[in-house]
């Protein structure tokens, strides 16, 4: 039987279970191939991602509806995506996701502070570029690019920003 | 003096065992940056994936050598 169990599976363990020093350092390099290659791909994929995509205009409001330091929320670009259109104090119009960075909770305008701020974990970002004022977001608010159209405001793009 | 094949035999294995555990702190180094700068990426900061990714490429440039260099001294030892 066991001769026989031989001649089926001629691999002895021994041998099988054996990895000389050459192999393990061809497995070695190998992975440290894998890794360069990796490493490159992610290189690409940040080179080539867009800090701004343009999508189908879509009308918010007018610049009639809106008071200054007052906000208002709309979907853009997918129905699901939300955002806030904000007349700060000075009268310029800006909007951001409303989607925290942190953990997605939804943000609000804060006229006092003119400021964007996420209630779940105090996290601040500025209206200027929607870069971290405080809090654990590790990067910045997508901007919604606006265009103004006589007295109708549209959303047009998103503009993602650096940490 | 010449040494002799075995003690030649044993110089081979100690530098061979260091070049294993060099190479073994390379790749490491690797995965620490191949880690690093995927972090980086998604967290939106794209200045640290170039010069990561020219640095892997040259540590693996150091593994191959190095893996070829002793295959090569193998070679020439049979």
């Amino acid at each position: 039987m066991e001769r026989r169990l031989q001649e089926e599976f001629p691999v002895s363990w021994v041998d099988d279970d054996y990895v000389t020093r050459r192999e393990f350092f061809r497995f070695m390099t190998l992975a440290s191939g894998g890794l360069a290659v990796g490493t490159a791909g992610i290189a690409a994929w940040s080179a080539l991602s867009r800090e701004s995509r343009s999508f189908d205009p879509v009308r918010i409001a007018s610049r009639a509806e809106m008071r200054a330091g007052s906000s208002l929320a709309f979907a853009y670009p997918r129905s699901t995506d939300l955002c806030l259109l904000i007349r700060r104090p000075t009268g310029e119009f800006v909007a951001y996701s409303r989607r925290c960075t942190h953990l997605s909770c939804p943000v609000d305008y804060q006229p006092d502070h003119d400021r964007i701020y996420c209630p779940c974990h105090n996290g601040a970002f500025s209206l200027e570029d929607g870069h971290v004022l405080q809090g654990p977001p590790p990067r910045p608010l997508p901007q919604i690019r606006l265009e103004f159209r006589g007295d109708d405001i549209f959303a047009v793009g998103l503009m993602r920003g650096e940490a | 003096m010449t040494p002799t094949p075995t003690r030649r035999h044993g110089q081979q294995a100690i530098i061979f065992v260091a070049l294993l555990l060099f190479c073994l702190v390379l790749v490491t180094i690797q995965l620490w940056l191949f880690v690093g700068s995927l972090e980086a990426h998604l967290r939106g900061n794209r200045a640290m994936s170039i010069p990561a990714a020219i640095i892997s490429a040259t540590v693996f440039g150091l593994n191959a050598w190095m893996y070829f260099g002793v295959r090569r001294i193998e070679r020439q030892d049979l």
